[in-house]
């Protein structure tokens, strides 16, 4: 057990370091190849022991872990510190300077020392760590070739891969001890590891944009670390305790105690990129597409969410938790809406995950066994699909030049195996019986008693059909009979594919996913299985019976299509101008005329820059409010 | 039992399109008038598609000239089987008084095959209606004759 | 069992249904414009035609699209029937929307484009409204299951009424009638000529009307659970409900996205959220 705790923590490190001071590429990638497999196998092994309660990590080389980790800590402050001197940010070394005053009157003044399990497993942490041990491995293994086209397409003398990888398998570590924290000062620790993670990587390219948005980035996170440093005095002040398990059990204890969980969610929202933060991680698409995918879609942001999730048992009942809600609803809801305006295709990625998050963090507030069980499962589908998507569009980037939706359009006719690996991440997204939907479903259903938080739901998830159907119709097209098969290097072929058929599969098993792992993390399970079908008393969804119709229907569907080629195939109608070449019609002066469609991105009601204003002041005035009314 | 019922059908259905080869519009406004009120085709099943892959039957006014032929050969061919042709109006039969222009093919026939000739200049709407019901008795013809 | 024969039952009567619906519908309308209309059966024979014509596609997606519109809008009838979950049933039906606007995205045709950007509109304008009134259901009922509804002794329409109208502009776009039926609509031409439906045609486009039939016969099954306690005043319920929509249509002019936009969401929603808000307080 403890073995594999410390594989999933310190492998990652020890291999972080191989790969940055061993600068062959061969050994980097052996390494990188390897630590996914040893982590997913550890991930894996982890699951099969099952829950484990608060576990003590003694000395390691003699000194004790606690110690360690404090020393750490203000060295973190430090590295970051200095970062805030050489790019000249005000904000960031106010924001660390203030985070290492406080935390020393918190170490030296406050906290009595005693021995505190630092480690912790119960079913959202081992789900956590499956997440990011795997996907984050198909990610890390996907970086491989990725990484090589992008250093040759930039022509660099001098190769950067061994500092991003570097700095890509210390934060898988990061996570890992971040999901498995029972100590709050450990849980502070590994935020702030991700903190710098995420704005050395975002910085990755060293050209100016992405040095503005990196700096941008880190000091947004560096706000949300002095409101965790902030709340984590004021949960101490009323606990006395810095054991999280502790803490939940105790549960709400009085307006400060419940403030200082307020603050620990505003750090939380901070990372998870909520509005009116949510700029950080737009920037952050600058970055290479590993990044996005690994920190900024599926675990990173997911740190904030969890931070969100574990301390819900602290706020249960409170108006804190009314306001937590109401925060994510409207998250949810302006997000999926300044989606609409976009373009570009990894914006639409980096609003839609921001919309999510919103919509797991609505779920945490609304604090009921049924809304947990969304938010968890949510969690689990969306960093599976939207991870997915990332690589997608990272490899469609790579090989069309431009990351525009509008320029992807046909795209099956010349890469046919993305496109549709694309269009099929799309679907996991959108519809039902995919894993995302019946988590969406679960949360409207828990969600019915607020109408702040249904109102708004009801139109984000509007808003969402919009921005995905569009894009997805845009790939499909002809592929001519006899073209030549699409080439694509192995290992980027290979987590796309598994990552593919894990969202598909993973949906199926959806219902056998909660039956083991989440309800028994409740007194009174939300849903009873049966038939492959998740029931409750307020409704219930047949995920199997669902998958085995709509998939029989579907493969009809394929085989019906396939044999187009035997029908008769026209161009479309233009009116009866159709000239020879395909795309345009006989014009006025009888010359051949293209045309073209696009989306409509409804710029006069969505426009990015008119909505993220609105956006940010209502975002402000909700938070001051949520954190009001938890005093 | 789907087959007889799907060749009952398509007696039952015709959906028109109905294009103008460049006529005075005397014909058109007579094939307007059929789908109003007072004539009424709707009571037929026929309506007035505005687009070739949906239509069954295809109304062309109009004498053909050198720069819409294209067009009409094009809206025919988008035209799924079973299909009829229906040439309104003298210009449309025999290109009517304006045969000899230099400009004019002088007939629908001319580019693509028509299956009824409706005279007249403008056609009555009780002739037109007359020409759609002949040429919907012909896709049973077509039909067996294809198989 | 008890469940697989309800949906059999309402696979086999969902298009029978709407079929009937539809000829019943172009008769009402040809008789309040002064003139006789086709046979009721004539909805049958359109779609009969239509599968006897040659197969004509401009690309494969066309084919995959028109089938899974199809399956999805008879499996979320089959669902309705077997008395499933109102939330659950609408997300299903979503599927076969989304993939008739992405099988109209595939054909290059500048007409299909535009019109199913168009329909994606019409979606982001009913889809709220028709989630909020699932809400509404369960608010009543405790649950969202259509099973609950049949428990209650007072008819729905009695609580929602508001939810009822805005059901109404749900409905009114979901039949594709004036105004709000410029992405695609059942008379001739328009601007767009057929807007989504214009590169479907022959076989592909019978799946189409297939698969509106259904969609008809699940909204109006939706109003009908307005009022579940007299057989009689369902009836009565559903066909004014029907008779006012084809007098709007008759009586109104196509609008544009906008103006269903802004009305939709400020009228229906309002009227919406009025209603939730009195389900709240009561």
């Amino acid at each position: 057990m403890s073995n594999l705790l410390l594989l999933l923590i310190l492998l990652p490190v020890v291999s972080a370091l191989v790969c940055y001071f061993v600068r062959s590429s061969a050994v980097r990638s052996l390494t990188v190849v390897a630590t996914g497999a040893i982590l997913t196998l550890a991930a894996l092994g982890l699951l099969g022991q099952g829950t484990f309660e608060p576990l003590a990590v003694g000395s390691i080389l003699g000194i004790s872990s606690d110690f360690l980790i404090t020393v750490m800590d203000f060295a973190l402050l430090g590295v970051i510190f200095f970062y805030g001197l050489k790019h000249k940010s005000l904000l960031i070394q106010g924001f660390t300077l203030a985070q290492a005053a406080l935390l020393v009157w918190f170490e030296m003044v406050m906290i009595d020392h005693t021995a505190v399990p630092a480690l912790v497993g119960d079913q959202l942490s081992l789900i956590m760590v499956l997440v990011v041990s795997i996907i984050g491995s198909l990610i890390c293994i996907f970086a491989i070739p990725y990484m090589k086209e992008h250093e040759d397409h930039l022509h660099l003398k001098k190769s950067r891969q061994p500092q991003f990888f570097f700095f890509l398998l210390i934060f898988l570590g990061a996570m890992n001890g971040l999901v498995l924290a029972n100590n709050v000062l450990w849980l502070y620790f590994f935020f702030e590891v991700t903190t710098l993670c995420s704005f050395v990587l975002i910085g990755h390219d060293a050209t100016e944009v992405a040095t503005k948005n990196s700096v941008r980035a880190l000091w947004m996170n560096s706000f949300g670390g002095l409101a965790f440093v902030i709340g984590m005095m004021l949960v101490y002040m009323k606990t006395g305790s810095l054991d999280i398990s502790a803490i939940l059990a105790a549960g709400p204890q009085g307006a400060l105690m419940v403030t200082g969980v307020g603050f620990i969610c505003l750090a939380g929202f901070t990372k998870a990129a909520q509005v009116p933060f949510q700029s950080w991680l737009l920037g952050a698409m600058v970055a290479p597409t590993p990044v996005s995918a690994l920190l900024h879609s599926s675990t990173m942001v997911k740190a904030g969410v969890y931070v969100v999730l574990r301390f819900a048992p602290a706020y249960m009942g409170t108006l804190l938790s009314d306001g937590v809600a109401i925060c994510g609803a409207f998250t949810f809801v302006a997000c999926a809406a300044l989606c609409i305006g976009q373009s570009n295709g990894k914006k639409i990625l980096a609003y839609s995950t921001v919309s999510n998050l919103g919509l797991i963090i609505c779920c945490a507030g609304i604090n009921t066994p049924l809304a947990i069980t969304a938010a968890i499962m949510l969690i689990i589908f969306h960093a599976i699909s939207k991870s997915l998507l990332f690589l997608c569009v990272g490899t469609i980037e790579q090989a069309i030049g431009s990351r525009d939706i509008e320029d992807m359009r046909g795209l099956y006719a010349k890469y046919p195996r993305t496109a549709l690996i694309t269009i099929i991440g799309i679907l996991t997204m959108l519809l039902p019986p995919f894993g995302v939907l019946v988590s969406k479903w679960m949360a409207i259903e828990a969600a019915s008693s607020n109408i702040y938080v249904i109102i708004m739901l009801a139109m984000g998830s509007a808003l969402t059909v919009v921005y995905w159907a569009r894009w997805g119709g845009s790939l499909m097209a002809t592929r001519v009979a006899d073209a030549a098969p699409e080439k694509q290097a192995l290992l980027i072929r290979l987590p796309l594919t598994i990552l593919c058929a894990g969202a598909v599969l993973l949906s199926v098993a959806a219902p056998w996913i909660y039956n083991s792992m989440l309800a028994p993390m409740f007194k009174v399970a939300p849903f009873t299985m049966s038939f492959g079908s998740l029931d409750a008393v307020t409704g219930s969804v047949a995920i199997v019976p669902l998958f085995i119709v709509l998939g029989l229907g579907v493969l009809f569907a394929v085989k019906a299509a396939s044999g187009f080629r035997k029908t008769k195939i026209m161009p479309p109608y233009l009116g009866g101008a159709n000239a020879e070449e395909d795309g345009t019609y006989i014009g006025p002066m009888n010359g051949p005329v293209p045309f073209s469609a696009g989306n409509m991105y409804l710029g006069e009601l969505f426009a990015e820059g008119k909505l993220t204003p609105i956006f940010n002041a209502l975002a402000i005035a909700l938070i001051v409010l949520m954190l009001g009314g938890a005093l | 039992m789907f087959g007889s019922f799907i060749k009952k059908s398509r007696a039952k259905s015709p959906w028109i399109m109905h294009f103008d080869c460049g006529s005075c519009n005397g014909c058109d406004i007579e094939v307007l008038a059929c789908l109003t009120p007072l004539y009424d085709v709707e009571r037929f099943g026929v309506v007035n598609v505005g687009n070739p892959k949906h239509a069954d039957v295809l109304l062309v006014t109009g004498t053909v000239n050198h720069r819409n032929k294209k067009v009409l050969k094009n809206i025919y061919d988008q035209m799924p089987e079973p299909k009829a042709v229906i040439a309104i109006g003298a210009c449309g039969n025999t290109g009517g008084i304006f045969r000899e222009c230099y400009n004019v093919v002088g007939g629908i026939d001319k580019i693509i095959p028509v299956d009824v000739y409706v005279p007249g200049c403008p056609a009555k709407p009780e002739a037109i209606i007359d020409g759609v019901v002949a040429g919907l008795g012909k896709f049973a013809q077509k039909v067996e004759e294809a198989v | 069992m008890e469940t697989l024969i309800l949906i059999i039952i309402g696979l086999v009567a969902g298009p029978i249904i709407g079929g009937l619906i539809a000829g019943l519908d172009r008769r009402v309308t040809a008789r309040f414009q002064s003139r006789q209309g086709p046979p009721i059966l004539q909805a049958f024979y359109d779609v009969a035609k239509l599968f006897g014509k040659e197969a004509m596609v401009v690309n494969q997606w066309q084919i995959l699209c028109a089938w899974v519109y199809m399956i999805a809008a008879a499996v979320s009838v089959g669902l309705f029937f077997a008395q499933g979950d109102l939330l659950l049933i609408f997300f299903v039906q979503a599927i076969g929307s989304v993939f008739l606007v992405m099988g109209a995205m595939a054909g290059k045709s500048p007409y299909s484009q535009v019109g199913a950007q168009r329909e994606l509109m019409q979606i982001l304008a009913y889809e709220p409204i028709l989630i909020l009134v699932c809400v509404g259901f369960y608010l009543v009922t405790g649950s969202f299951s259509i099973e609950a509804v049949w428990q209650l002794d007072q008819p729905l329409l009695a609580k929602m009424p508001l939810l009822y109208l805005a059901l109404g502009y749900a409905l009114t776009i979901k039949l594709r009638k004036s105004p709000f039926d410029f992405s695609t609509s059942h008379h001739g031409h328009q601007e767009l000529v057929k807007g989504v439906l214009t590169e479907y045609s022959g076989p592909y486009l019978a799946l189409v009307e297939i698969a509106h039939w259904y969609e008809t016969v699940l909204v109006l099954g939706l109003c009908s659970l307005f009022w579940t306690t007299n057989v009689a005043w369902m009836a009565v319920l559903l066909l004014l409900t029907y008779m006012l929509e084809i007098l709007v249509d008759n009586t109104m002019a196509r609008m544009t996205w906008r103006w269903m936009l802004k009305r939709v969401w400020l009228i229906g929603m309002g009227m919406s959220v009025v209603n939730l808000i009195w389900l709240y307080a009561g």
